[in-house]
């Protein structure tokens, strides 16, 4: 019933498109934990103004799906801003800016679940706003962050075969084109399953391990 | 253990000391001097004012107006206008950030549920202030990181994490955390109410210790016996106000006010029992 041979013939196709998901999966997190750091301190100043500009960020992006937004960049944007935009910014800009809104909230969530009593023990102890995130602050949130950023980034690399509806060649675009000429969808998209499950299970593993770590700072 | 000359300034100066949580007022208009050497127990029933008191010493809570004084420079002056104006929360200090985290690391404070920092081994929670805030050379902290922690009887445990230590052991980490930055006075909130009772008997050790040293202290507790037997002098608050003020023995057996004398009503069961020993050991 299965005949696997239209994979081994358009492998080529199959390598590029899985490189292609594997590129904008490493840009798109990269990216989405830069911008979700500075959203994520921005609720964290104190400052009433830069939270609200934070606060409204997360809701816009993690409110409006991921396919809205790609459609929205690549078809909408340039003609509201008058200027074209290449497939590669519109797809790394959408899952870039998608990403960022989780990530901020988990970096906010994990800095607010710190014991108040730390934020007194460094006063107490003379320490700057600065001393205090740097020294003790984020190294406890982050070993607490661990496990949600790992999920997160699991979803977001899955989130990449979005990027197939605005054309990038991923490797669900690759899939779709390889079943348009051959007419075997099943194999095709039984492979694109099979090659997600072999590239995510040891990272969903990995992510149990660093689970271990976040434990030392219960 | 006790003051030294009645003619010099006092090292802590609190003077007309307002603090408001929201609309609720909570000290209201404290004023006291600590001498060089003197160990000060603040008593009262919860909701005193005696833990807001101390957290107002080194700034954890925004007093509404007052001044405060540690050794010759203000940590906090509201100014000439007091800014006592009902329902302002927390009155404008007129001293700079800078120097109230300088001051506050000339305080240390150690806290009911300890807050030792998880991450770190209990050298490096010592060494943590020393080097981040005064940065001094992490070698020569490091020696005297171990000389404290060996004071407070923890040789052996110096690279364990709070989590493998008892409430006890942790207790006294927090206290050579406190000690390592060399404060003028150090800040105890109710050190061994979060203890298990068989633990509390070596944090208090540690802490006559400390007193027997010289050391300035300030000390919310409890415990009244050990009130009794550390104290200079107790304090007992009753609504935001010092109800009564003067040496351990005649705060604590010869109370005055009504609402002491029903405070320290069970303590005066076992005292009246251990009454004569007391007094000539006191």
């Amino acid at each position: 019933m299965f005949d696997f041979s239209v994979i081994t013939q358009n492998w080529p196709l199959f390598w590029n498109g899985l490189l292609v998901t594997l590129f904008y999966s490493a840009i798109s997190i990269s990216a989405g934990l830069a911008i979700g750091l500075v959203i994520g301190l921005m609720q964290l100043t104190g400052s009433k103004f830069l939270a609200a500009v934070g606060r409204v960020y997360v809701e816009i992006f993690r409110n409006i799906p991921l396919l809205v937004i790609l459609l929205w960049i690549y078809y909408a944007f340039p003609i509201f801003a008058g200027l074209s935009i290449t497939k590669f910014w519109a797809g790394f800009a959408g899952l870039s800016l998608y990403a960022a809104a989780f990530y901020a909230e988990i970096l906010r969530a994990g800095v607010q679940s710190i014991d108040p009593g730390q934020t007194d023990a460094t006063t107490a102890l003379g320490m700057t706003y600065s001393q205090r995130m740097r020294r003790v602050i984020l190294p406890q949130a982050f070993r607490r962050m661990i496990p949600p950023l790992a999920g997160q980034s699991i979803i977001q690399i899955k989130n990449t075969t979005l990027m197939s509806m605005i054309t990038v060649p991923d490797i669900l675009y690759q899939a779709s084109y390889v079943s348009s000429f051959t007419y075997r969808p099943m194999e095709v998209y039984t492979f694109v399953g099979i090659m997600f499950l072999v590239l995510l299970v040891p990272l969903t593993l990995v992510s149990r391990r660093l689970e271990k770590i976040s434990e030392t700072v219960k | 253990m006790s003051a030294t000359s009645q003619t010099q300034d006092p090292l802590l100066k609190i003077e007309g000391l307002h603090l408001s949580f929201g609309a609720r007022s909570v000290l209201n208009g404290i004023d006291l001097n600590v001498m060089q050497g003197e160990v000060v127990v603040l008593i009262g029933a919860s909701g005193s004012g005696k833990t807001s008191l101390l957290r107002c010493i080194n700034l954890l809570n925004a007093p509404r107006s007052g001044r405060i004084t540690i050794g010759t420079e203000k940590i906090y002056d509201s100014g000439p206008d007091a800014g006592a104006a009902p329902g302002k929360q927390a009155g404008t200090n007129q001293i700079p950030l800078r120097d109230v985290n300088r001051i506050r690391s000339e305080t240390g404070m150690v806290f009911q549920q300890f807050n030792l920092f998880p991450h770190m081994t209990a050298l490096e929670n010592v060494m943590e202030g020393p080097v981040t805030v005064k940065g001094q050379d992490a070698a020569k902290v490091k020696e005297e990181a171990l000389s404290l922690l060996a004071q407070m009887g923890l040789e052996g445990h110096e690279n364990k994490y709070p989590r493998q230590l008892s409430g006890g052991q942790q207790q006294r980490v927090a206290i050579a955390r406190a000690s390592a930055m060399h404060p003028k006075v150090m800040l105890f909130d109710e050190p061994t109410s979060a203890l298990d009772p068989e633990l509390v008997g070596e944090v208090m050790k540690a802490m006559t210790q400390l007193a027997k040293s010289g050391m300035t202290m300030v000390i919310v507790t409890h415990e009244l016996g050990f009130a009794f037997e550390i104290a200079d002098r107790v304090i007992f608050l009753d609504e935001g106000r010092i109800a009564e003020d003067g040496p351990a023995n005649e705060v604590l057996l010869h109370p005055t006010h009504d609402r002491l004398k029903s405070f320290v009503g069970r303590f005066h069961e076992t005292a009246n029992l251990l009454r004569p020993f007391l007094e000539s050991s006191g």
